[in-house]
Protein backbone atom coordinates (compact mmCIF):
# COMPACT_ATOMS: atom_id res chain seq x y z
CA UNK A 1 0.00 0.00 0.00
CA UNK A 2 0.73 3.65 -0.73
CA UNK A 3 2.01 5.85 2.59
CA UNK A 4 -0.91 8.32 3.38
CA UNK A 5 -0.23 11.94 1.50
CA UNK A 6 0.96 14.09 4.09
CA UNK A 7 -2.43 16.19 4.46
CA UNK A 8 -5.21 14.67 4.38
CA UNK A 9 -8.54 16.37 4.70
CA UNK A 10 -11.68 14.09 4.63
CA UNK A 11 -15.25 15.02 5.05
CA UNK A 12 -14.88 18.47 6.69
CA UNK A 13 -17.61 20.42 7.52
CA UNK A 14 -17.68 23.85 9.33
CA UNK A 15 -20.48 26.25 9.91
CA UNK A 16 -19.93 29.74 11.43
CA UNK A 17 -22.44 30.90 13.62
CA UNK A 18 -22.98 34.62 13.61
CA UNK A 19 -24.54 37.10 14.95
CA UNK A 20 -28.13 37.43 16.28
CA UNK A 21 -30.73 36.95 13.40
CA UNK A 22 -28.71 36.47 10.47
CA UNK A 23 -28.59 32.59 9.81
CA UNK A 24 -25.44 30.50 9.93
CA UNK A 25 -22.65 30.15 7.54
CA UNK A 26 -21.52 27.02 6.16
CA UNK A 27 -17.98 28.02 5.10
CA UNK A 28 -17.23 24.57 4.27
CA UNK A 29 -19.27 21.57 3.39
CA UNK A 30 -18.30 17.45 3.43
CA UNK A 31 -14.55 18.89 1.84
CA UNK A 32 -11.99 15.90 1.29
CA UNK A 33 -8.32 16.63 -0.64
CA UNK A 34 -5.45 14.67 -0.08
CA UNK A 35 -2.04 16.89 -0.65
CA UNK A 36 1.12 14.90 -1.95
CA UNK A 37 4.37 15.54 -1.30
CA UNK A 38 6.36 18.37 -3.62
CA UNK A 39 3.11 19.51 -5.16
CA UNK A 40 2.24 22.69 -6.09
CA UNK A 41 -1.83 23.14 -5.73
CA UNK A 42 -3.65 26.43 -6.47
CA UNK A 43 -7.23 26.94 -4.64
CA UNK A 44 -9.44 28.56 -6.81
CA UNK A 45 -13.01 29.97 -6.45
CA UNK A 46 -15.20 32.94 -5.87
CA UNK A 47 -15.61 35.24 -2.92
CA UNK A 48 -16.93 33.53 0.33
CA UNK A 49 -16.20 29.70 -0.71
CA UNK A 50 -14.37 28.97 2.35
CA UNK A 51 -10.71 28.69 0.65
CA UNK A 52 -9.30 30.84 3.45
CA UNK A 53 -11.32 28.74 5.99
CA UNK A 54 -9.85 25.23 4.23
CA UNK A 55 -6.31 27.26 4.57
CA UNK A 56 -6.82 27.77 8.35
CA UNK A 57 -8.12 24.38 9.34
CA UNK A 58 -4.77 23.19 7.66
CA UNK A 59 -2.34 25.31 9.91
CA UNK A 60 -4.34 24.28 12.80
CA UNK A 61 -6.01 27.76 13.53
CA UNK A 62 -9.56 26.28 13.47
CA UNK A 63 -10.82 23.18 14.43
CA UNK A 64 -13.50 21.36 11.92
CA UNK A 65 -17.02 20.62 13.18
CA UNK A 66 -16.99 17.07 11.65
CA UNK A 67 -14.53 15.15 9.71
CA UNK A 68 -10.54 15.06 9.82
CA UNK A 69 -7.56 16.91 9.08
CA UNK A 70 -4.82 15.06 9.09
CA UNK A 71 -0.85 16.67 8.88
CA UNK A 72 1.50 14.27 8.63
CA UNK A 73 -0.61 11.97 10.25
CA UNK A 74 -2.02 13.90 13.22
CA UNK A 75 -4.15 16.57 13.86
CA UNK A 76 -2.31 19.71 12.49
CA UNK A 77 -0.78 22.63 15.62
CA UNK A 78 0.22 25.94 14.49
CA UNK A 79 4.10 26.10 13.77
CA UNK A 80 7.02 26.00 11.98
CA UNK A 81 6.52 23.21 9.88
CA UNK A 82 3.34 24.90 8.55
CA UNK A 83 4.37 28.13 7.04
CA UNK A 84 1.34 30.93 6.41
CA UNK A 85 1.28 33.43 4.21
CA UNK A 86 -1.01 36.61 4.20
CA UNK A 87 -2.68 38.77 1.45
CA UNK A 88 -2.04 41.71 3.76
CA UNK A 89 1.73 40.98 4.51
CA UNK A 90 1.36 41.33 8.41
CA UNK A 91 4.72 42.40 9.06
CA UNK A 92 5.19 43.50 12.61
CA UNK A 93 5.38 47.41 11.77
CA UNK A 94 8.00 48.36 14.88
CA UNK A 95 10.61 45.27 13.85
CA UNK A 96 12.85 45.52 11.42
CA UNK A 97 12.55 43.37 8.48
CA UNK A 98 15.40 41.31 9.77
CA UNK A 99 13.82 40.93 12.64
CA UNK A 100 10.46 40.16 11.32
CA UNK A 101 12.12 37.80 9.13
CA UNK A 102 13.45 36.00 12.26
CA UNK A 103 10.19 36.06 14.27
CA UNK A 104 9.38 32.55 13.49
CA UNK A 105 12.67 31.64 15.20
CA UNK A 106 12.74 33.78 17.92
CA UNK A 107 9.21 31.88 18.87
CA UNK A 108 11.16 28.14 18.58
CA UNK A 109 14.43 30.19 21.18
CA UNK A 110 16.95 29.09 17.81
CA UNK A 111 20.34 30.21 19.26
CA UNK A 112 21.26 33.49 17.86
CA UNK A 113 23.79 32.46 15.64
CA UNK A 114 21.98 30.01 13.73
CA UNK A 115 19.55 32.50 13.59
CA UNK A 116 21.46 34.97 12.31
CA UNK A 117 22.67 32.66 9.40
CA UNK A 118 19.37 31.77 8.75
CA UNK A 119 17.89 35.09 8.45
CA UNK A 120 20.61 35.62 6.19
CA UNK A 121 20.27 32.97 4.26
CA UNK A 122 16.82 34.05 3.47
CA UNK A 123 16.87 37.62 3.48
CA UNK A 124 19.49 36.96 0.18
CA UNK A 125 16.90 34.37 -1.20
CA UNK A 126 14.46 37.06 -1.52
CA UNK A 127 16.50 40.10 -2.81
CA UNK A 128 16.23 41.64 0.65
CA UNK A 129 19.60 42.09 2.41
CA UNK A 130 20.12 45.72 1.75
CA UNK A 131 17.19 46.23 3.39
CA UNK A 132 17.49 44.32 6.66
CA UNK A 133 17.39 46.87 9.04
CA UNK A 134 14.51 49.11 7.53
CA UNK A 135 11.43 49.27 9.02
CA UNK A 136 7.97 47.33 6.98
CA UNK A 137 6.36 50.70 6.28
CA UNK A 138 9.32 51.82 4.34
CA UNK A 139 9.10 48.88 1.88
CA UNK A 140 7.42 49.15 -1.14
CA UNK A 141 4.23 46.23 -1.60
CA UNK A 142 6.34 43.85 -3.31
CA UNK A 143 9.66 44.36 -0.68
CA UNK A 144 6.69 43.77 2.06
CA UNK A 145 5.57 40.67 0.47
CA UNK A 146 9.45 39.24 -0.15
CA UNK A 147 9.55 39.72 3.34
CA UNK A 148 6.70 38.28 4.45
CA UNK A 149 7.56 35.15 2.51
CA UNK A 150 11.48 35.27 3.74
CA UNK A 151 9.75 34.93 7.32
CA UNK A 152 7.34 31.97 5.96
CA UNK A 153 10.29 29.97 4.55
CA UNK A 154 13.09 30.61 7.27
CA UNK A 155 11.71 27.55 9.31
CA UNK A 156 11.69 25.87 6.71
CA UNK A 157 8.25 24.24 6.51
CA UNK A 158 6.91 21.33 4.47
CA UNK A 159 3.87 22.74 4.52
CA UNK A 160 3.36 26.55 2.86
CA UNK A 161 -0.34 28.11 3.06
CA UNK A 162 -0.58 31.05 0.73
CA UNK A 163 -3.33 32.73 1.24
CA UNK A 164 -4.09 35.20 -1.63
CA UNK A 165 -0.45 36.69 -1.14
CA UNK A 166 0.18 38.47 -4.57
CA UNK A 167 -3.46 39.68 -4.74
CA UNK A 168 -2.81 43.61 -3.48
CA UNK A 169 0.71 43.91 -6.00
CA UNK A 170 0.13 45.98 -9.24
CA UNK A 171 0.48 43.85 -12.01
CA UNK A 172 3.63 43.82 -13.51
CA UNK A 173 5.28 43.04 -9.52
CA UNK A 174 2.93 40.55 -8.90
CA UNK A 175 4.30 38.31 -12.38
CA UNK A 176 7.19 39.24 -11.09
CA UNK A 177 6.24 37.02 -7.61
CA UNK A 178 5.12 34.31 -9.29
CA UNK A 179 8.37 34.15 -11.39
CA UNK A 180 10.08 34.53 -7.92
CA UNK A 181 8.01 31.58 -6.02
CA UNK A 182 8.09 29.55 -8.96
CA UNK A 183 11.87 29.63 -8.77
CA UNK A 184 11.90 29.48 -4.87
CA UNK A 185 9.61 26.64 -5.09
CA UNK A 186 11.74 24.27 -7.98
CA UNK A 187 14.57 24.77 -5.45
CA UNK A 188 13.30 23.86 -2.39
CA UNK A 189 10.55 21.73 -3.31
CA UNK A 190 8.13 21.42 -0.75
CA UNK A 191 3.46 21.57 -0.61
CA UNK A 192 2.32 24.50 -1.38
CA UNK A 193 -1.47 25.61 -1.25
CA UNK A 194 -1.56 28.73 -2.89
CA UNK A 195 -5.07 30.60 -3.01
CA UNK A 196 -5.35 32.74 -5.78
CA UNK A 197 -8.80 34.30 -7.90
CA UNK A 198 -6.61 35.05 -10.32
CA UNK A 199 -7.19 32.07 -13.13
CA UNK A 200 -3.86 33.25 -14.91
CA UNK A 201 -1.78 32.72 -11.64
CA UNK A 202 -4.29 29.18 -10.95
CA UNK A 203 -2.74 28.12 -13.89
CA UNK A 204 0.76 29.26 -14.51
CA UNK A 205 1.67 28.24 -10.90
CA UNK A 206 0.13 25.05 -10.37
CA UNK A 207 0.73 20.89 -10.86
CA UNK A 208 -3.14 20.67 -9.63
CA UNK A 209 -5.92 23.12 -9.76
CA UNK A 210 -8.80 22.85 -6.85
CA UNK A 211 -11.66 24.54 -7.93
CA UNK A 212 -13.75 25.42 -5.22
CA UNK A 213 -17.40 26.94 -5.50
CA UNK A 214 -19.62 28.87 -2.54
CA UNK A 215 -22.48 28.45 -0.35
CA UNK A 216 -21.80 25.99 0.84
CA UNK A 217 -18.57 25.94 0.36
CA UNK A 218 -17.07 22.28 -1.12
CA UNK A 219 -14.67 21.29 -4.05
CA UNK A 220 -16.44 21.48 -7.50
CA UNK A 221 -13.40 19.73 -9.54
CA UNK A 222 -9.68 18.86 -9.21
CA UNK A 223 -7.62 19.43 -11.99
CA UNK A 224 -4.03 18.08 -12.73
CA UNK A 225 -2.30 21.03 -15.04
CA UNK A 226 0.76 19.07 -17.01
CA UNK A 227 2.49 21.96 -18.84
CA UNK A 228 5.93 21.44 -18.84
CA UNK A 229 8.38 23.55 -16.45
CA UNK A 230 10.07 25.92 -16.07
CA UNK A 231 7.23 28.23 -17.11
CA UNK A 232 8.98 31.80 -16.88
CA UNK A 233 8.96 32.66 -20.72
CA UNK A 234 6.14 33.91 -21.78
CA UNK A 235 4.91 31.38 -24.16
CA UNK A 236 3.83 29.51 -22.07
CA UNK A 237 0.59 31.51 -22.29
CA UNK A 238 0.19 31.67 -25.60
CA UNK A 239 0.04 27.56 -25.60
CA UNK A 240 -3.11 26.04 -26.67
CA UNK A 241 -3.33 23.56 -23.83
CA UNK A 242 -2.93 26.79 -21.25
CA UNK A 243 -5.60 29.32 -22.82
CA UNK A 244 -8.03 25.84 -23.30
CA UNK A 245 -7.89 25.06 -19.56
CA UNK A 246 -7.93 29.08 -18.61
CA UNK A 247 -10.93 29.56 -20.93
CA UNK A 248 -12.30 26.34 -18.97
CA UNK A 249 -12.02 27.53 -15.34
CA UNK A 250 -13.30 31.24 -16.40
CA UNK A 251 -16.21 29.46 -17.71
CA UNK A 252 -16.79 27.72 -14.74
CA UNK A 253 -16.31 30.11 -11.99
CA UNK A 254 -18.81 32.67 -14.00
CA UNK A 255 -21.67 30.16 -13.87
CA UNK A 256 -20.70 29.91 -10.38
CA UNK A 257 -21.00 33.35 -9.78
CA UNK A 258 -24.30 34.05 -11.69
CA UNK A 259 -26.16 31.12 -10.13
CA UNK A 260 -25.24 32.23 -6.40
CA UNK A 261 -27.95 34.31 -5.13
CA UNK A 262 -25.54 36.68 -2.99
CA UNK A 263 -23.61 37.14 -5.69
CA UNK A 264 -23.54 40.86 -7.08
CA UNK A 265 -24.11 39.00 -10.72
CA UNK A 266 -27.05 37.04 -9.84
CA UNK A 267 -29.10 36.37 -12.96
CA UNK A 268 -31.44 34.14 -11.91
CA UNK A 269 -32.18 30.48 -12.12
CA UNK A 270 -31.94 30.21 -16.09
CA UNK A 271 -28.49 30.97 -17.15
CA UNK A 272 -29.02 32.41 -20.43
CA UNK A 273 -26.14 34.50 -21.55
CA UNK B 1 17.36 69.89 3.19
CA UNK B 2 14.22 71.27 2.88
CA UNK B 3 12.98 70.02 5.92
CA UNK B 4 15.52 71.37 7.81
CA UNK B 5 14.78 75.13 6.26
CA UNK B 6 11.07 74.19 7.03
CA UNK B 7 12.33 73.37 10.79
CA UNK B 8 14.14 76.71 11.24
CA UNK B 9 11.52 78.62 9.23
CA UNK B 10 9.08 77.64 12.14
CA UNK B 11 11.64 78.33 15.41
CA UNK B 12 11.82 81.89 13.75
CA UNK B 13 8.16 81.81 13.46
CA UNK B 14 7.74 80.54 16.97
CA UNK B 15 9.96 83.24 18.44
CA UNK B 16 7.67 85.79 16.25
CA UNK B 17 4.92 84.42 17.95
CA UNK B 18 6.58 85.13 21.59
CA UNK B 19 7.28 88.91 20.54
CA UNK B 20 3.72 89.00 19.63
CA UNK B 21 2.16 87.64 22.41
CA UNK B 22 4.59 89.98 24.62
CA UNK B 23 3.57 92.79 23.07
CA UNK B 24 -0.45 91.60 23.59
CA UNK B 25 0.41 91.00 27.25
CA UNK B 26 2.08 94.64 27.87
CA UNK B 27 -0.73 96.20 25.38
CA UNK B 28 -3.74 94.63 27.72
CA UNK B 29 -1.80 95.46 30.78
CA UNK B 30 -1.85 99.08 29.51
CA UNK B 31 -5.39 98.62 28.61
CA UNK B 32 -6.59 97.26 32.09
CA UNK B 33 -4.61 98.92 34.59
CA UNK B 34 -1.46 97.99 35.47
CA UNK B 35 -2.83 96.67 39.36
CA UNK B 36 -4.60 93.92 37.43
CA UNK B 37 -2.25 92.84 34.67
CA UNK B 38 1.42 93.85 35.56
CA UNK B 39 3.44 94.60 32.59
CA UNK B 40 5.83 91.90 31.19
CA UNK B 41 8.82 93.94 32.62
CA UNK B 42 7.42 94.45 35.67
CA UNK B 43 6.62 90.71 36.01
CA UNK B 44 10.13 89.96 35.12
CA UNK B 45 11.86 92.20 37.88
CA UNK B 46 9.04 90.53 40.44
CA UNK B 47 10.41 87.08 38.88
CA UNK B 48 14.05 88.57 39.67
CA UNK B 49 13.30 89.67 43.22
CA UNK B 50 11.58 86.23 44.03
CA UNK B 51 14.61 83.97 42.58
CA UNK B 52 17.17 86.54 44.12
CA UNK B 53 15.31 86.20 47.29
CA UNK B 54 15.28 83.03 47.35
CA UNK B 55 11.45 83.08 48.12
CA UNK B 56 10.56 81.00 45.06
CA UNK B 57 12.73 77.83 45.45
CA UNK B 58 11.52 76.24 48.54
CA UNK B 59 7.64 76.15 47.14
CA UNK B 60 9.05 75.22 43.36
CA UNK B 61 11.33 71.94 44.97
CA UNK B 62 8.35 71.36 47.28
CA UNK B 63 5.60 70.84 44.41
CA UNK B 64 8.09 69.11 42.42
CA UNK B 65 8.55 67.01 45.03
CA UNK B 66 5.08 65.81 45.44
CA UNK B 67 4.33 65.97 41.87
CA UNK B 68 7.36 63.90 41.38
CA UNK B 69 6.38 61.86 43.86
CA UNK B 70 2.77 61.31 43.14
CA UNK B 71 3.18 60.68 39.25
CA UNK B 72 5.70 58.11 39.97
CA UNK B 73 3.42 56.30 42.09
CA UNK B 74 1.05 56.84 39.11
CA UNK B 75 2.94 54.81 36.91
CA UNK B 76 4.11 52.27 38.50
CA UNK B 77 0.95 51.36 39.60
CA UNK B 78 -1.21 52.23 37.03
CA UNK B 79 1.14 50.95 34.06
CA UNK B 80 1.03 46.83 36.12
CA UNK B 81 -2.80 46.75 36.52
CA UNK B 82 -3.70 48.33 32.60
CA UNK B 83 -1.21 45.21 32.15
CA UNK B 84 -3.17 43.38 34.13
CA UNK B 85 -6.20 44.24 33.01
CA UNK B 86 -5.32 43.28 29.31
CA UNK B 87 -3.71 40.28 29.86
CA UNK B 88 -6.83 38.58 31.93
CA UNK B 89 -9.59 39.33 30.20
CA UNK B 90 -12.33 38.29 32.49
CA UNK B 91 -10.48 40.74 34.91
CA UNK B 92 -10.54 43.48 32.43
CA UNK B 93 -14.35 43.23 31.66
CA UNK B 94 -15.17 42.54 35.62
CA UNK B 95 -12.99 46.05 36.23
CA UNK B 96 -13.23 48.40 33.18
CA UNK B 97 -16.62 49.39 34.11
CA UNK B 98 -15.31 50.70 37.57
CA UNK B 99 -12.42 52.24 36.23
CA UNK B 100 -14.20 53.95 33.80
CA UNK B 101 -16.74 55.65 36.52
CA UNK B 102 -14.05 56.76 38.73
CA UNK B 103 -12.21 58.06 35.36
CA UNK B 104 -15.61 60.12 35.09
CA UNK B 105 -16.04 61.03 38.85
CA UNK B 106 -14.05 64.26 39.15
CA UNK B 107 -11.27 63.26 41.38
CA UNK B 108 -11.05 66.42 43.60
CA UNK B 109 -14.43 65.15 45.11
CA UNK B 110 -12.11 63.11 46.93
CA UNK B 111 -10.18 65.19 48.76
CA UNK B 112 -12.01 65.55 51.88
CA UNK B 113 -11.89 61.90 52.16
CA UNK B 114 -7.92 61.95 51.53
CA UNK B 115 -7.65 64.57 54.24
CA UNK B 116 -9.62 62.32 56.69
CA UNK B 117 -7.24 59.62 56.06
CA UNK B 118 -4.08 61.42 55.47
CA UNK B 119 -4.07 64.58 56.88
CA UNK B 120 -3.09 67.81 55.44
CA UNK B 121 0.76 66.96 55.00
CA UNK B 122 2.82 66.03 51.31
CA UNK B 123 0.87 62.54 51.82
CA UNK B 124 -2.27 63.89 50.83
CA UNK B 125 -0.94 66.24 48.58
CA UNK B 126 0.91 62.78 46.93
CA UNK B 127 -2.54 60.96 46.86
CA UNK B 128 -4.18 63.60 45.11
CA UNK B 129 -1.96 63.62 42.46
CA UNK B 130 -1.46 60.38 42.30
CA UNK B 131 -5.64 59.93 41.81
CA UNK B 132 -5.37 62.02 39.24
CA UNK B 133 -2.75 60.65 37.16
CA UNK B 134 -3.07 57.31 37.59
CA UNK B 135 -6.54 56.08 35.88
CA UNK B 136 -5.57 57.67 32.32
CA UNK B 137 -2.16 56.09 32.69
CA UNK B 138 -4.09 53.10 33.58
CA UNK B 139 -6.55 53.47 30.40
CA UNK B 140 -4.13 53.54 28.31
CA UNK B 141 -2.59 51.14 28.66
CA UNK B 142 -5.14 48.76 29.52
CA UNK B 143 -6.90 50.22 25.84
CA UNK B 144 -3.80 50.21 23.95
CA UNK B 145 -3.73 46.02 24.87
CA UNK B 146 -7.08 45.79 23.46
CA UNK B 147 -6.94 47.55 20.84
CA UNK B 148 -4.14 44.59 19.74
CA UNK B 149 -3.88 44.51 16.25
CA UNK B 150 -6.44 40.86 15.60
CA UNK B 151 -4.46 40.25 12.27
CA UNK B 152 -0.81 40.34 13.67
CA UNK B 153 -2.30 37.98 16.49
CA UNK B 154 -3.62 35.44 14.09
CA UNK B 155 -0.36 35.98 12.11
CA UNK B 156 1.97 34.98 15.32
CA UNK B 157 -0.83 32.12 16.01
CA UNK B 158 -0.08 30.39 12.97
CA UNK B 159 4.01 30.59 13.71
CA UNK B 160 2.82 28.64 16.94
CA UNK B 161 3.53 31.41 19.55
CA UNK B 162 2.37 30.66 22.69
CA UNK B 163 -0.35 32.99 24.80
CA UNK B 164 2.00 34.26 26.53
CA UNK B 165 4.45 34.94 23.81
CA UNK B 166 1.34 36.78 21.59
CA UNK B 167 0.79 38.66 24.41
CA UNK B 168 4.44 40.01 25.27
CA UNK B 169 5.97 40.30 21.50
CA UNK B 170 2.74 41.44 20.04
CA UNK B 171 0.33 43.06 22.17
CA UNK B 172 2.27 44.72 24.85
CA UNK B 173 4.02 46.70 22.15
CA UNK B 174 1.95 47.28 19.70
CA UNK B 175 -0.35 49.10 23.05
CA UNK B 176 3.15 51.84 23.53
CA UNK B 177 1.98 54.19 22.13
CA UNK B 178 -1.13 54.27 23.77
CA UNK B 179 0.41 54.09 27.36
CA UNK B 180 2.49 57.25 26.08
CA UNK B 181 -0.60 58.73 25.18
CA UNK B 182 -2.13 57.77 29.19
CA UNK B 183 1.36 59.00 30.26
CA UNK B 184 0.86 62.25 28.78
CA UNK B 185 -3.20 63.00 29.71
CA UNK B 186 -1.72 61.72 33.32
CA UNK B 187 1.02 63.91 33.77
CA UNK B 188 -0.95 66.64 32.32
CA UNK B 189 -3.37 65.96 35.24
CA UNK B 190 -1.30 65.45 37.68
CA UNK B 191 0.24 68.89 37.24
CA UNK B 192 -3.44 70.43 38.19
CA UNK B 193 -3.98 68.21 40.81
CA UNK B 194 -0.86 69.32 42.63
CA UNK B 195 -2.23 72.94 42.59
CA UNK B 196 -5.67 71.94 43.60
CA UNK B 197 -3.93 69.33 46.53
CA UNK B 198 -1.95 72.60 47.71
CA UNK B 199 -4.69 75.29 47.38
CA UNK B 200 -6.97 72.16 49.47
CA UNK B 201 -4.57 71.08 51.96
CA UNK B 202 -2.29 72.80 53.98
CA UNK B 203 -1.36 75.61 51.60
CA UNK B 204 2.10 75.30 50.26
CA UNK B 205 4.06 75.04 47.41
CA UNK B 206 3.14 77.34 44.22
CA UNK B 207 -0.25 76.82 45.13
CA UNK B 208 0.32 77.95 48.15
CA UNK B 209 2.30 81.07 46.92
CA UNK B 210 -0.65 81.35 43.98
CA UNK B 211 -3.29 82.01 46.80
CA UNK B 212 -0.92 84.18 49.04
CA UNK B 213 -0.15 86.62 45.92
CA UNK B 214 -3.39 86.42 44.10
CA UNK B 215 -5.41 87.25 47.80
CA UNK B 216 -3.08 89.78 48.18
CA UNK B 217 -3.23 91.69 44.87
CA UNK B 218 0.59 91.08 44.42
CA UNK B 219 -0.32 90.51 40.56
CA UNK B 220 3.49 91.17 39.49
CA UNK B 221 4.51 88.06 41.83
CA UNK B 222 1.37 86.33 41.30
CA UNK B 223 2.16 85.85 37.58
CA UNK B 224 5.60 85.00 38.00
CA UNK B 225 4.05 81.74 39.75
CA UNK B 226 1.58 81.05 36.67
CA UNK B 227 4.38 81.49 34.51
CA UNK B 228 6.62 79.01 36.66
CA UNK B 229 3.95 76.51 36.36
CA UNK B 230 3.13 77.01 32.82
CA UNK B 231 7.58 76.18 32.31
CA UNK B 232 6.85 72.97 34.40
CA UNK B 233 3.97 71.85 32.22
CA UNK B 234 5.66 72.69 29.19
CA UNK B 235 9.19 70.76 30.13
CA UNK B 236 6.91 68.16 31.26
CA UNK B 237 4.92 67.82 28.03
CA UNK B 238 8.41 68.18 25.56
CA UNK B 239 9.78 65.47 27.52
CA UNK B 240 6.78 63.04 27.38
CA UNK B 241 6.96 64.16 23.47
CA UNK B 242 9.94 62.61 23.22
CA UNK B 243 9.45 59.31 24.58
CA UNK B 244 6.54 59.68 22.35
CA UNK B 245 8.85 59.95 19.08
CA UNK B 246 11.36 56.89 20.63
CA UNK B 247 8.04 54.80 21.18
CA UNK B 248 7.21 55.54 17.37
CA UNK B 249 10.14 55.57 15.28
CA UNK B 250 9.57 52.86 13.76
CA UNK B 251 7.17 54.81 11.91
CA UNK B 252 9.45 57.70 11.03
CA UNK B 253 11.79 57.28 8.02
CA UNK B 254 15.05 56.65 9.34
CA UNK B 255 17.40 59.32 7.09
CA UNK B 256 19.57 57.88 4.50
CA UNK B 257 19.50 54.58 2.31
N1 LIG C 1 -14.67 33.75 11.86
C1 LIG C 1 -15.79 33.77 11.10
N2 LIG C 1 -16.99 34.06 11.65
C2 LIG C 1 -18.09 34.09 10.90
N3 LIG C 1 -18.12 33.81 9.58
C3 LIG C 1 -16.97 33.52 8.97
C4 LIG C 1 -15.74 33.48 9.70
N4 LIG C 1 -14.74 33.16 8.84
C5 LIG C 1 -15.34 33.01 7.64
N5 LIG C 1 -16.66 33.21 7.71
C6 LIG C 1 -17.63 33.08 6.61
O1 LIG C 1 -17.39 31.86 5.97
C7 LIG C 1 -17.46 31.99 4.56
C8 LIG C 1 -16.16 31.55 3.94
O2 LIG C 1 -15.15 32.45 4.35
P1 LIG C 1 -13.67 32.40 3.80
O3 LIG C 1 -12.97 33.57 4.36
O4 LIG C 1 -13.10 31.07 4.07
O5 LIG C 1 -13.90 32.59 2.24
P2 LIG C 1 -12.83 32.83 1.08
O6 LIG C 1 -13.08 31.81 0.06
O7 LIG C 1 -11.47 32.92 1.66
O8 LIG C 1 -13.30 34.23 0.52
P3 LIG C 1 -12.40 35.39 -0.13
O9 LIG C 1 -12.07 34.91 -1.50
O10 LIG C 1 -13.31 36.56 -0.16
O11 LIG C 1 -11.21 35.57 0.74
C9 LIG C 1 -17.78 33.44 4.28
O12 LIG C 1 -19.16 33.56 4.02
C10 LIG C 1 -17.42 34.14 5.55
O13 LIG C 1 -18.26 35.25 5.76
MG1 LIG D 1 -10.04 34.48 1.86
Amino acid sequence: MNPAPPVVVSGVSKTFQRARDRSPVEALKDVSLNLRANTFVTLLGPSGCGKTTLLRMINGLIKPDSGQVLVFGEPPKPGPRIGFVFQSFRLIPWLTVRNNVGFGLSLQGVDQGEKNDRVEYYLKLVGLSRFADVYPHELSGGMKQRAALARALVTEPEILLMDEPFASLDAQVRELMQMEMMRLWSERKSIVLFVTHSVDEAVIMADQIVLMGPRPGRIVETIDVTLPRPRWDAEIRMRRDFVELRGYLWNRIREMVMRDPSSDFYTGESDSI
Amino acid sequence: MATGLKASMITVYRLLAFVLFLLLWWVISLVVGENLIPTPLSTLSAAQYLIGDGRIAQPLLSSLGVYCSGYALAVVVGIPIGMLMGGIRDLGRTLDIYVNALMATPRVAFIPLIILFLGLGPEAKIAVVFLGAVIPILIGTYSGILNSDAELIEMARSMGATRSQIYWRIMLPGALSFVVMGLRIGATIGLINTVVAELYTAASGLGGLLALYGNTFQMARYFVVVLALALIGGLVSQGLRMLENWASRWRVTTAGN
